[in-house]
């Protein structure tokens, strides 16, 4: 099974903690990503998705040159390099997230999204699926051929006998 | 097979293109969708995405007429799963109005492909396990059946 360091995007786009919320809208607005990661000192302590920003957009009283940390999520549900795949849909099934940090030594690596873990298990699926059919079906025709030999074609070998 | 009409989102939230971007952005944090149909005389003429009201946002836009994008395409209920799911991963388009006789009756995102493969995952290993586990016992019978075993149990 592969692991989340296969898969992960690695030029994760970040903002500063002190960054204002003005700075994340136009970066999302150019990127296709859908979220940013906070972080101080390379170290994530937040993520703001579409969603958080739209819903800021919606919401009274706020303006454009607030914090980010008022409409971040917190805290963070990371995973490793070195996570299997499974272990990662596990988490995913659990957490309901589509973006997940992934973080080595405290600091920010990658970013693990639902749909990369998903479709990568599905594709190796797939893969192992087809192998293990092709050996099921050569180990039935071997056992056809062996029983057949061993049933019927003794009698016409045995000139010994 | 995945059938379209089991994984869709049946109630559609739909907007009109003369909307204010607001409306939009309320609409999508109520309801917590990721994007909304743009309608006209009830025919889908476009999408308007998380991204695209972040965009309309920083850049003091107005109306949903000037953010929407026309990134979409129209399928029948009738459509194949992997042809959508291979159109998602190869390109741009994220969501698929479902049309049936000039009505929308549902749309398919990347959250219900995501989902639908995932649980499909889940039924193929089911699936696999149970085919491994026949063949096991065949296997078993034949090493038994060749075996001096079964002459020590059946004479």
């Amino acid at each position: 099974m592969a692991r989340v360091s296969k898969i992960m995007l690695t030029d994760v786009p970040t903002l500063k903690k002190e960054a204002k919320i003005e700075k994340a809208a136009k970066l999302l607005a150019q990127i296709q990503v859908g979220c940013v990661v906070i972080v101080e000192n390379k170290d994530p302590v937040g993520i703001v998705t579409e969603l958080d920003l739209v819903r800021f957009a919606v919401s009274k009283g706020k303006s454009l040159k607030e914090p980010l940390t008022s409409i971040m999520s917190s805290p963070l549900t990371l995973m490793t390099p070195d996570m299997k795949l499974d272990e990662a849909l596990k988490i995913i099934d659990t957490k309901k997230f589509r973006k997940y940090p992934v973080v080595e030594n405290g600091a920010l690596v990658g970013l693990a999204t639902k749909k990369d873990v998903v479709n990568a298990i599905s594709d190796n699926m797939r893969f192992h699926r087809n192998i293990q059919n092709i050996v099921l079906i050569l180990f039935v025709l071997f056992e056809l051929f062996v029983f057949v030999i061993g049933r019927y074609i003794p009698q016409y070998l045995a000139f010994w006998a | 097979m995945i059938k379209i009409r089991s994984i869709m989102t049946k109630d559609v939230i739909t907007i009109q293109p003369g909307s204010t971007i607001k409306e939009a952005a309320q609409l999508i944090s109520a309801k917590s969708v990721s994007g909304l149909v743009v309608v006209e005389n009830s025919k889908p003429i476009a999408i308007v995405s998380e991204n695209d009201i972040i965009k309309g946002v920083t850049s003091n836009k107005k109306t949903v007429r000037d953010v929407m994008s026309r990134e979409f395409m129209i399928i029948s209920p009738s459509a194949k799963f992997f042809e959508i799911n291979r159109r998602l991963r190869e390109g741009k388009i994220k969501r698929f109005p479902v049309v049936e006789n000039d009505r929308l009756i549902g749309l398919i995102t990347e959250t219900d492909i995501i989902q639908a493969t995932r649980d499909f995952t889940r039924f193929h290993q089911i699936v696999q396990e149970a085919i491994l586990a026949i063949f096991g016992f065949a296997t078993a019978f034949f090493l038994f059946y060749f075996s001096p075993i079964r002459a020590l149990v059946f004479g």
